[in-house]
């Protein structure tokens, strides 16, 4: 297992490689300045190219990407050009914000999907099947940023229940904080999480030892959980691994929409200003995390599925 | 299978009590009469140190911290050097050629966290870095030496003439006064770590969320009268919006589209508009080198095609017309009824389809043009297409983003290029930026900001500026900058399209302690008050 996951962790090296260089290349491709995106409209040529030189704008492409990577490779992301900070330091403090954000919408998806997919399943073709089937409609079709939008004007500015913006300091605060962001995305999650359960079950309640369960006078409970929903987790668990990814491109969107910190906000930030250094450090983070997701959902089938074998 | 009642119970009680905690505190700042908060469309700050920021969000945090020698009475500009106010400057006098300035400081300045009084050392210091190291060196070029005379009174001399000097640099974020100990103390750190004289001090610097300032009791005029400023760093335009009217901010920026001030006092009929005039200029530059607009007809032609009365009014209430380049209570500023019949440019189609016929396009033109998706800049320029369309002029406006439009302006891409910015009343200031040979575009990005070419691929107006520069008296400076104006409108190299005021929205229970008329975008909450909702 563990010589498996040194390989699989060694094959993500030339992936995020890949993801690098695409990311170094194409922000040098995009039009725009940095230089006078941090010094404003009306800057002078003489402001400009001392500002370039400063910042090492001025060196070979050639050049600063190697900077780039070995600055990487020591974890030493440069600073902002915008104001000087370490990336590092924006990360360090940004990252947690959308950890917990994608973390709780997962639990939230996840806690109402399920269920909600069994509960379809159960009843196929009644009125609680239909109920769900309009709710995953629905939630496919609402665009997330949209429906935080309305979240927000109903419950924290029409009903006060939340706050309106940020992030929150300490425990309780930072819980209060993160309710409507990770409903907003934990609909559109139960949505999708509801319907997948719904079809895998379906799926597998048509499978003969499910039929044989019911004929040895297995309970109703035991059928659906033990032999049912145990093997439907398979399709689940993929559902479950892209949308977690999906969550975090989500949690772009959201963490705008709600004004909260985050490492979507500061990379939407980035992009606008042109900071090269940020937009670097931040994608990293992502490709990182897609690695990670990819490496776990790995695990869980092997877990969930023993035929899985490592070769 | 399923929820039973009891789950559903459990669930809303939960949701109950998450919300319950904390649903005092979504409403603090309209509860709390003792804190101001106000909502700033950037994505967080850069830096409090005055001579580095350069973006103009963070100046609402600077404003309440630093000061300088002279101030105009808080909520408008001064047009005339005599409508400055004695600051950390009791007085001053300038030498008749409007060389050498002598000010008398202030005694009994205290600086913020302890770092004593202001005396001419700070100030000199002050000057010096801000002449060497800001971001402005160039408007602060024209100093040759600041010298202090004493513990209380500094000497500053040009090398040109500058009759308006009070409001070039010495009314200037660059030369706002710092605490020579602290600064130096602090090193780089002082970029983030504020110490002025201002009636507030920092207290806090977050790059990710803002700035917290709290009372300066040892302030040499009337003390802030609410304890604490918070600048809470709010982009999206929306989540700023629902904050505002949610109580969570007290103060917001506005978002400076057509209909928007319309909309917000629909939504909260107790909301108050504060908006300075002038704001920002709204200029269109016509790009010279580009044929056909190297005819003075086709420039004619576009000029009688664009309504501007139109354009200022669809910004309303924060649009303002120019009958030139500058508003007409600023220097240099003419009302169109004082200006020279053909030099009114009225809006008239039939007139601007007649000459472009006699410049032989009978048919009219077609060009492409970029435009920012920015709202000041993509509605301007949305009017502006469709009003020139009725006189033959088809533009073909590809709207993008911001930082690539200006970054595609300074390397002239550019046909018509919209830019937007704000001048204090210093008319060569846009005259030097926008106009001037030296700051011609190129097309490798390291020219200035003249879109147009003019003084390069015609005569321009580079004479009349440098006599301007040397002016020793106000009404000299004035009457060159008056036939610089008349000039530009002889040879349309750029139109002023409209001002557009900077604009907040602020709750009702909050009183600024004055009007807002004119000046920069921000102002000081000294004398605010707040009472509770």
């Amino acid at each position: 297992m563990v010589r498996y996951l040194m390989w699989r962790l060694l094959d993500a090296v030339p992936t995020i490689l890949l993801v690098l260089t695409l990311v170094f290349v194409c922000m040098r491709i995009l039009p725009g300045d940095p230089a006078l995106a941090a010094l404003g409209d009306n800057a002078l040529p003489d402001q400009l190219a001392a500002f370039r030189e400063k910042m090492g704008l001025n060196v070979p492409l050639w050049q600063q990407y190697l900077n780039f990577l070995g600055g990487v490779l020591t974890l030493d992301f440069g600073r902002s050009l915008m104001n000087n900070t370490s990336v590092l330091q924006l990360l360090v403090y940004n990252l947690p914000y959308t950890i917990e954000l994608t973390i709780a919408a997962m639990v939230m998806g996840v806690v109402a999907g399920i269920p909600l997919g069994v509960l379809a399943a159960t009843h196929r073709n009644r009125m609680a099947d239909s109920g769900v089937r309009v709710f995953s409609l629905i939630g496919y079709a609402i665009p997330d940023f949209y429906l935080g939008a309305l979240l927000l004007i109903t419950f924290s500015l029409n009903l006060g229940w939340f706050p309106i913006n940020g992030g929150g300091d300490g425990f309780v605060d930072r819980l209060h904080h993160i309710v409507l962001p990770a409903l907003t995305l934990a609909f559109v999650k139960a949505a999708f999480l509801g319907r997948l359960t719904r079809t895998s079950l379906l799926e597998v309640f048509g499978k003969d030892y499910v039929r044989t369960a019911r004929a040895k006078g297995a309970s109703e409970r035991r059928v659906i959980y033990r032999h049912g929903l145990r093997n439907a987790l398979l399709p689940l668990s993929t559902g479950m691994g892209l949308s977690l990814l999906a969550t975090l491109s989500g949690s772009v969107a959201i963490e705008l929409v709600f004004n909260r910190p985050g490492i979507g906000k500061l990379l939407i930030g980035a992009i606008t200003e042109r900071d090269y250094a940020v937009i670097q450090g931040g994608v990293i983070v992502f490709a990182l995390f897609v690695v990670l997701v990819n490496l776990l959902m790995d695990l869980v089938y092997i877990v969930v599925d023993p035929r899985i074998r490592v070769t | 299978m399923g929820f039973s009642r009891r789950n559903v119970l459990q669930l809303g009680v939960a949701t109950a009590a998450l919300a319950g905690f904390g649903g005092a505190r979504a409403q603090d700042a309209s509860q709390n009469a003792d804190v101001i908060r106000m909502g700033i469309a950037a994505k967080g700050p850069r830096y409090s140190d005055p001579n580095l920021t350069t973006q103009g969000s963070d100046n609402w945090a600077t404003e309440q911290i630093y000061e300088q020698l002279v101030r105009p009475e808080d909520g408008t500009f001064a047009i005339k050097p005599e409508e400055y106010l004695p600051t950390l400057a009791t007085s001053w006098t300038s030498s008749p050629d409007a060389k050498t300035w002598t000010f008398q400081l202030r005694q009994g300045v205290q600086f913020h966290k302890g770092f004593g009084e202001m005396t001419s050392e700070d100030v000199v210091y002050s000057f010096k870095r801000a002449m060497t190291s800001g971001t402005n060196t160039t408007v602060l070029s024209n100093i040759a030496d600041v010298v202090a005379n004493g513990p209380y009174e500094v000497t500053i001399t040009l090398k040109s003439p500058d009759a308006l000097f009070l409001g070039t640099s010495v009314f200037n974020n660059n030369t706002s006064i710092v605490s020579k100990k602290a600064a130096e103390q602090m090193g780089e750190a002082f970029g983030t770590d504020a110490v002025g004289t201002g009636p507030y001090e920092l207290t806090k610097f977050d790059t990710q969320v803002g700035t917290v300032m709290k009372r300066h009791d040892g302030y040499w005029g009337p003390k802030a009268k609410i304890s604490t400023v918070e600048c809470v760093y709010i982009a999206d335009t929306s989540a700023r919006t629902l904050a505002l009217l949610s109580g969570n901010i007290d103060i917001m920026e506005a978002v400076r589209a057509p209909g928007w001030v319309a909309s917000m006092q629909q939504r909260d009929p107790t909301l108050k508009i504060d908006m300075t005039v002038p704001g920002s200029f709204n200029t269109l530059h016509i790009n010279l080198t580009r044929k056909p607009f190297d005819d003075l007809r086709v420039r004619q032609a576009l000029m009688h095609a664009i309504d501007r009365p139109a354009v200022a009014q669809a910004l309303a209430p924060m649009g303002g017309t120019m009958a030139g380049l500058q508003p007409d209570f600023f220097p240099a500023g003419f009302k169109t009824e004082d200006l020279p019949e053909e030099l009114r440019y009225p809006y008239d189609p039939d007139k601007a389809k007649a000459l472009l016929a006699e410049a032989g396009f009978p048919d009219g033109i077609s060009f492409p043009s970029l435009c920012s998706q920015r709202e000041d800049y993509s509605s301007t320029m949305l009017i502006v297409q469709e009003q020139i369309r009725l006189a033959g002029f088809n533009m073909d406006l590809r709207i993008g983003d911001h930082t690539a439009y200006h970054a595609d302006n300074r390397s002239d891409k550019n046909t018509l290029a919209m830019h937007s910015s704000s001048y204090p009343p210093i008319p060569t200031q846009l005259y030097f930026q926008q106009l001037s040979k030296q700051s011609e575009v190129k097309s490798d990005g390291k020219g200035g900001g003249n879109y147009s070419h003019y003084g390069v691929v015609m005569p321009g107006i580079d004479d009349l500026l440098a006599q301007a520069l040397q002016a020793t008296d106000f009404e000299t400076y004035d009457e060159i900058c008056r036939k610089i104006e008349l000039q530009v409108l002889r040879d349309l190299p750029l139109i002023g399209l409209s001002t557009l005021s900077f604009t907040t929205a602020r709750r009702g229970n909050v009183d600024l302690g004055y009007p807002i008329k004119s000046g920069y975008a921000r102002w000081r909450f000294h004398r605010a008050t707040k009472t509770t909702v």
